[in-house]
């Protein structure tokens, strides 16, 4: 028997997990003490292990390399050799006859880690030779990337983790911490133990309204004109730190322009506050010598992210909330790595380091390390883009890399059809997902658990995870299936292990250069910037107030509120706003194969509706009913709650029946090209017949899981 | 003697419903465990404005007990423990409880001893045993990320009860002094 120091592969709280594994099977989880968690676990690390024991509860693990060699034929297992020159010379000859751009390419925010992340943006750029890398970021945190970015100079949260507890007030906007990251949301609460004022901006009365001092429940889709009124505010009474924003900003003149017609007065209608709420909220913020502002998808998954953030980011310049301890700005990231897959450049207009596609000092600097005459200047493809450039004839061929776009992305009926048009699909996962089963190729990988790297986790935190067990199957580690394709492909990769490449990837980056094995081994936790030998990294950003930006000033800047993109009518009267289960993690895949998670929560999932809205449609609680929008119709079951807002009902993402993204809207942030995956239309209607409604479930539930089981065991 | 019990904090809870999993878990032989077995003897409930576990209070004067015509409930243990061979299912614990504490479930057996169809299934009544038969104590406690559960020992117990006198005293001495003051 023996203890594995790892990092919790779920939320991106950076919880330090001790897995007990006894003849190379995990049989406990232990909190230990990290930096963030302080020796807690949530559900998720405390029993999210299971799948890696192959439970084939949901989906089984990929344990062969398939082929399939005719659109919508039969799999075939092959060796590795095999693979490889087929993933090769396909993608090669998609490149001689449509060129490089045809192929897009994804990082992982999951399971692989910065170095395999680092590695696929490296074998896009200077093998493939396209900029078309994402990840799921672009679904979630893009908008706080490109926004904080613009307004401070670093997309990433300005302060850590553990110090929230000691700010003095904390306004959350569109964040749900008990339900997104419970290790957050014991800061939120020790804060509230401590003296700190809690405001909440959320129309469902979500756990941390429970506590807070102030609750706005704004109408949803609302946001813009709240963040505005809470900006008219500060500037017409006066509350914001004058010295701060002559010293340490800029563009305040045009920001007073904008927000001076957002009276509190004014937004009442539109946000459905009363103006003195929003004043009282506005003083609450601005009355305290230290405050943090705290947003989740409740801000970026909207057709006006970007704007939003750059409001919020503004109230926090305006009352010179940065540059200190305890204060600042944290949108808090959703996956495990999805701010390592973004330091790592697994995105279409950065290298690693947040370096600029479009700088050609960084293209030569680059091209010269890796070997290469010159590297593409085009910004590339992001994920949310694929299906229009699919439609459009542009993409061909499409890797990716531990996602499930046909359970996460939205408008799933249009990412069908996009995907069936493609000439080679190349799935490289741990588990027998849905955009598996549509793969042309797919490559099984080892899983966290089963390989080592560093993660980032929410507050810019280098963690390294220790590899636990041997893989079972015939897979290889992520960076090896990448090197190896590479190599086939004529560019020879070689590494020893992931500190090879972590090392490769620190001498190219100023901003992670210190933060070596070595010192991640002594302090545990070292969050970036972290630039030299000598440095211990950085708690918060902006010290001295001085911005990562041209002229080392924050900019102040929002946007006119523009509606959601899709509104109700007679036919769909309902907003849809799709948001997160505590027990299950994305696509589920993972955490559906863990038996006490998936005890805990299970097939179709629940919509969630206030009780005036549901005794107008005659719906019971814990019945089951049809969700239905202009682009799909579901079942689900009815979790009848006061808690959600009358005129909205909430689902969560990971279900295959109840799957809320056969429903949303694929409208994109013009900037950050997020879906507002959180307002679209839809009706809701009670069922009369509900033993055959339970059975239909059963039977579809059953006959998918059968379908994946077949498919990942091919001969 | 005074048994212990499980309290909980509802102002530091969030609902993540860890310590549901972790009872069910502290309860079952292996991680193999059903729906059908997911029966947690803590429940977190969440309405408009609350949300917590509800727990066992291991009442002195136990309703269960008393009203078990089997006298399955006994105490053990510092707190009051079914004894299932003794369990008929009848449900007036059930009844009886006025905290929802008290389930009567009956389950498939995983090996059933013969294929008579009454011996097919077991019945059992569930109720908090405070995770006696483990060393670390209440798994619900030890799991909660935010310390919203702890056991109350009859010790501490009444140190609570001191403290709240000691209060008392104070806040007499100061409406006192305010009233000797004002005059």
């Amino acid at each position: 028997m023996k203890k594995v120091l790892t990092v919790c592969p779920y939320c991106a709280s950076g919880c330090k997990i001790n897995l007990v594994v006894n003849d190379n099977k995990i049989i406990a989880a232990e909190g230990a003490n990290g930096l963030t968690n302080q020796g807690e676990l949530c559900l998720k690390g405390y029993y999210g292990w299971d799948f890696l024991n192959d439970t084939k509860i949901l989906t089984p693990r990929l344990t062969e390399p398939l082929i399939r060699r005719q659109r919508g034929g039969e799999f075939e297992a092959v060796s590795w050799d095999e693979a490889i020159d087929y993933v090769s010379q396909r993608l090669a000859q998609i490149k001689q006859n449509h060129g490089a751009d045809a192929i897009m390419l994804t990082g992982s925010s999951r399971g692989p880690g910065n170095e395999t992340n680092y590695l696929m943006q490296k074998f896009a750029r200077a093998v493939i030779g396209t900029n078309n890398i994402d990840c799921c970021a672009r679904v979630c945190h893009g908008p706080s990337v490109a926004a904080l970015q613009q307004t401070l100079g670093n997309g990433a949260m300005s302060n850590s983790i553990a110090d929230l507890e000691d700010t003095e007030c904390i306004l959350v906007f569109g964040y749900n911490a008990a339900d997104s990251h419970p290790i957050v949301a014991r800061r939120i609460l020790k804060a509230k133990q401590k003296g700190a004022k809690i405001i909440v901006c959320d129309p469902r009365f979500i756990e941390t309204a429970r506590i807070a001092d102030l609750w706005l429940p704004l109408k949803n889709g609302s946001n813009m004109a709240l963040v505005n009124a809470f900006l008219n505010v500060l500037i017409t009474d006066k509350l914001y730190n004058q010295h701060y924003v002559d010293s340490y900003t800029e563009g305040f003149a045009d920001l007073n322009a904008i927000v001076s017609k957002y009276t509190p007065e004014y937004v009442e209608a539109i946000t459905g506050l009363s103006a003195k709420l929003i004043r009282e909220a506005a003083y609450m913020y601005a009355s305290v010598s230290s405050a943090t502002i705290l947003w989740g998808m409740g801000v970026t998954q909207w057709g006006q992210s970007t704007d939003v953030i750059k409001g919020l980011s503004s109230m926090a310049l305006l009352t010179g909330n940065l540059g200190r301890p305890a204060v600042g700005v944290g949108p808090v990231r959703g996956q495990n790595n999805v701010q390592g897959a973004c330091d790592m450049g697994a995105t279409p207009k950065d290298y690693p380091g947040y370096q600029k596609v479009a700088d050609p000092k960084v293209r030569a600097k680059f091209a010269k390390a890796w070997g290469v005459e010159s590297l593409p200047e085009t910004a590339g493809c992001t994920i949310t883009e694929v299906p229009h450039r699919i439609l459009a004839d542009q993409l061909k061929a499409y890797y990716i890399m531990g996602e499930d776009p046909l359970q996460t992305d939205p408008d799933l009926a249009g990412m069908r059809a996009a995907l069936e048009k493609l000439d080679l699909l190349i799935v490289q996962d741990i588990f027998m997902t849905k955009t598996a089963a549509a793969a042309d190729v797919i490559l099984p990988a080892t899983s966290w658990g089963e390989h080592e790297g560093i993660y980032t986790s929410a507050d810019r935190g280098f963690q390294h995870f220790e590899k636990a067990i041997e893989p079972t199957g015939n897979v290889k580690v992520d960076w090896q299936i990448i090197s190896l394709i590479a190599s086939k492909m004529g560019y020879p990769m070689h590494y020893h292990n992931a500190q090879q490449i972590w090392d490769e990837m620190r001498q190219l980056c100023d901003l992670f250069k210190g933060a070596t094995y070595a010192k991640m081994a002594k302090f545990g936790y070292i969050q970036w910037p972290c630039p030299t030998d000598e440095h211990n990294g950085t708690p918060y950003l902006y010290q001295g107030n001085r911005f990562d930006r041209p002229n080392g000033k924050g900019l102040l800047t929002c946007a006119e509120w523009i509606p959601p993109k899709e509104t109700i009518d007679d036919q769909y009267p309902l907003v849809l706003c799709t948001v997160r289960e505590v027990g299950h993690y994305s696509c589920r895949s993972m955490t559906g194969n863990c038996r006490p998670l998936q005890t805990l929560a299970d097939e179709p999932g629940y919509v969630q509706i206030n009780p005036a809205d549901a005794q107008q449609l005659h719906i019971q609680d814990q019945s089951l009913v049809w969700v239905e929008s202009r682009r799909g119709k579901v079942i689900t079951r009815a979790n009848v709650t006061p808690r959600a807002n009358k005129g909205a009902v909430y689902m969560t993402y990971q279900w295959w029946i109840g799957a809320c993204n056969e429903l949303t809207l694929d409208h994109l942030d013009p900037v950050s090209r997020t879906p507002e995956y959180k307002h679209s239309a839809v009706r809701v209607s009670a069922i009369t017949d509900q033993h055959w409604a339970e059975q239909e479930i059963d039977r579809q539930y059953h006959q998918l899981k059968q379908q994946l089981r077949e498919l990942a065991h091919a001969v | 003697m005074t048994h212990c019990f499980i309290a909980a904090d509802a102002n530091k809870c969030i609902g993540c419903r860890t310590c549901e999993i972790a009872c069910v878990m502290s309860h079952a032989d292996d991680i193999n465990i059903s729906t059908q077995h997911f029966q947690p003897r803590l429940k977190v409930i969440k309405g408009m404005t609350i949300t917590t576990p509800v727990t066992c209070k291991q009442c002195e004067n136990a309703p269960c007990a008393q009203s078990c015509p089997t006298g399955a409930i006994v105490q053990k243990n510092n707190c009051l423990q079914v004894i299932q061979s003794r369990c008929i299912g009848c449900k007036t614990c059930v009844l009886a409880c006025p905290f929802g504490a008290m389930t009567v479930v009956t389950t498939p057996l995983d090996a059933p001893e013969t294929t008579s169809p009454n011996k097919q299934y077991q019945t059992q009544a569930i109720k908090c045993d405070l995770c006696s038969d483990h060393a670390q104590g209440p798994a619900c406690v030890t799991v909660c990320p935010t310390q919203a559960l702890r056991l109350v020992e009859p010790r501490s117990l009444t140190q609570l009860i001191q403290d709240k006198q000691q209060r008392t005293a104070h806040e007499l001495l100061t409406t006192l002094t305010r009233y000797h003051s004002s005059e």
